[in-house]
């Protein structure tokens, strides 16, 4: 890496000469975390925190849809609402609304 | 009212997940013409196929015509329900047909019906939705052929939550965070089983005890559930012996017709047990599942601190059981060697000839020149038919 930085799947630093994968918009992340599977926070497009996740256990990361939501956008006011509003957003099929 | 019913979502964009399958299906009934390729919808049970097919229809403006597996297991039931349906001109204004656990229709009790299917999904006059929990059937494989395929994933947990607070929050009803976490864990992706699940939580049917997230085994269940201090604890106990009805029916009465019991206990007992078994009689008749709510309510009264019952498995006693294997055993094999002799089959041999050749045996009319081992069980048949 040519700047220091910090994973968006840990959140443990990457330093400067240490090799990363960085993406505009998205961050940067170890090469071995690169290999997780992680989901992505529909609401900021984030990594959705899948390894410090309360439902860890639970979530067959390998299966599920992928589409999830972190941590700081699961404890804002009304995250069901800004779910929706953000997936409109992504996906403007969605917005659709013929009769109802 | 059921709260999966109640909070079900009025348009495609309420839903939660699958975002992607989602605007690929609302893709499909935009780009709709005669011809188009149906769709076939595969997942796992309680994450939204059927909510979403019932709602394209809604918001596209055609009339749902719903089949399930059953439906379309004969050729001419498939043709008697959709051939007014896909006639060129019909009275049902704009039809849609979905046929929801398509993967069952397959097997001994398929009447030509998956052919039919086919024929008609090769050239679709309206939009058929297809819905099926698995496409991993080998005759799965020919109605691939002829739909588009969109997958349908269980749904991240955390969605999930933020699915539930919002029903909670609607609801005007909390529940603790440990609890919803257990209720997330456990329904693993189907959303109808968490909603349920909370429903029955929060409105008290099903009461929050330590025990409410554990399964015990029957066993432990029976002899808990007799030996619990208070009725509460009792009902906790019930609750967490997450069988099937039949069974918790039937473990409860083979444990009390197998303990000591006085007279009354048992009338007061067997009258409770009659009570449930007709309930359960009733749902399996009606298919009105939600008055299983009543089994567990109807079973609690059969609580009292009775250290005298005991769980038992098997309603009749242990050596009424071990004769009835070993004997039953010998005169199978007695019956084949007589039958055998007597150009007969065993079953008929055993049922109408057996009560006579004992009879002529015992009055010495009858020397069948049988091995020796036959000798013991000869003598017990022989004793009963006194």
């Amino acid at each position: 890496m040519k700047f220091p930085g910090t994973c968006i799947i840990c959140n443990e630093k990457i330093e400067i000469n240490e090799l990363g994968l960085w993406a505009k918009g998205i961050g940067v992340k170890h090469e071995k975390c690169s290999q997780i599977k992680e989901l992505r926070c529909a609401i900021c497009n984030g990594s959705a925190g899948c390894q410090s996740c309360e439902f860890q256990d639970a979530c067959d990361i390998e299966n599920v849809s992928p589409l999830c939501i972190c941590k700081k956008c699961l404890d804002q006011k009304n995250p069901y609402d800004s779910y929706q509003k953000s997936i409109k957003k992504k996906l403007p099929a969605l917005n659709l609304n013929l009769k109802t | 009212m059921m709260w999966s019913e109640k909070h079900r979502p009025q348009n495609i964009s309420n839903m939660i997940g699958n975002e992607e399958s989602r605007a690929a299906i609302i893709e499909w009934f935009t780009k709709w013409k005669k011809g188009t390729k149906p769709l076939l919808l595969i997942g796992p049970p309680g994450i939204g196929k059927t909510t979403i097919a019932y709602l394209s229809a809604k918001q596209f403006g055609y009339d749902l015509i719903g089949l399930n597996a059953s439906d379309v297991r004969s050729k001419n039931r498939i043709n008697e329900i959709l051939s007014p349906v896909l006639g060129n001109t019909t009275i049902l204004g704009s039809p849609m047909i979905f046929v929801d656990e398509v993967d069952g229709i397959h097997g001994r009790g398929d009447y030509g019906g998956a052919e039919a299917l086919i024929h008609i999904l090769k050239e679709p006059t309206v939009p058929i939705i297809l819905a099926a929990n698995s496409d991993s059937k080998d005759k799965m494989r020919s109605i691939k052929k002829v739909v588009k395929t969109i997958n349908f994933c269980p749904i991240s947990p955390r969605l999930m939550r933020i699915y539930l607070e919002n029903i909670l929050t609607k609801e005007n009803a909390k529940l603790s965070p440990g609890a919803l976490i257990k209720i997330i864990d456990k329904s693993r992706g189907d959303i109808r089983s968490m909603i349920n699940m909370t429903q029955s939580l929060v409105t008290g049917f099903n009461p929050q005890t330590e025990k409410s997230f554990e399964s015990i085994n029957v066993e432990e269940g029976i002899n808990s559930f007799f030996k619990s201090n208070s009725i509460d604890e009792a009902r906790g106990v019930l609750y967490s012996m997450q069988i099937d009805p039949r069974e918790k029916i039937d473990s409860f009465y083979s444990s009390i017709i197998m303990s000591s019991l006085d007279k009354n206990s048992f009338a007061k007992y067997l009258d409770i047990i009659s009570r449930a078994d007709i309930l359960y009689g009733k749902i399996l008749k009606t298919q009105n599942w939600r008055l299983l709510r009543y089994l567990n309510e109807t079973l609690i009264e059969l609580y009292q601190n009775d250290d005298r019952i005991r769980y038992a498995k098997y309603n009749l006693s242990w050596p009424l059981l071990n004769r009835i294997r070993w004997d039953g055993k010998k005169i199978k094999s007695l019956s084949s060697f007589i039958a055998q002799r007597l150009h007969l089959s065993r079953s008929s041999f055993t049922t109408i000839g057996l009560p006579f050749v004992l009879f002529c045996i015992k009055n010495k009319k009858l020397d069948l020149d049988l091995e020796e081992s036959f000798g013991e069980i000869i003598e017990k048949e022989m004793e009963l038919i006194n």
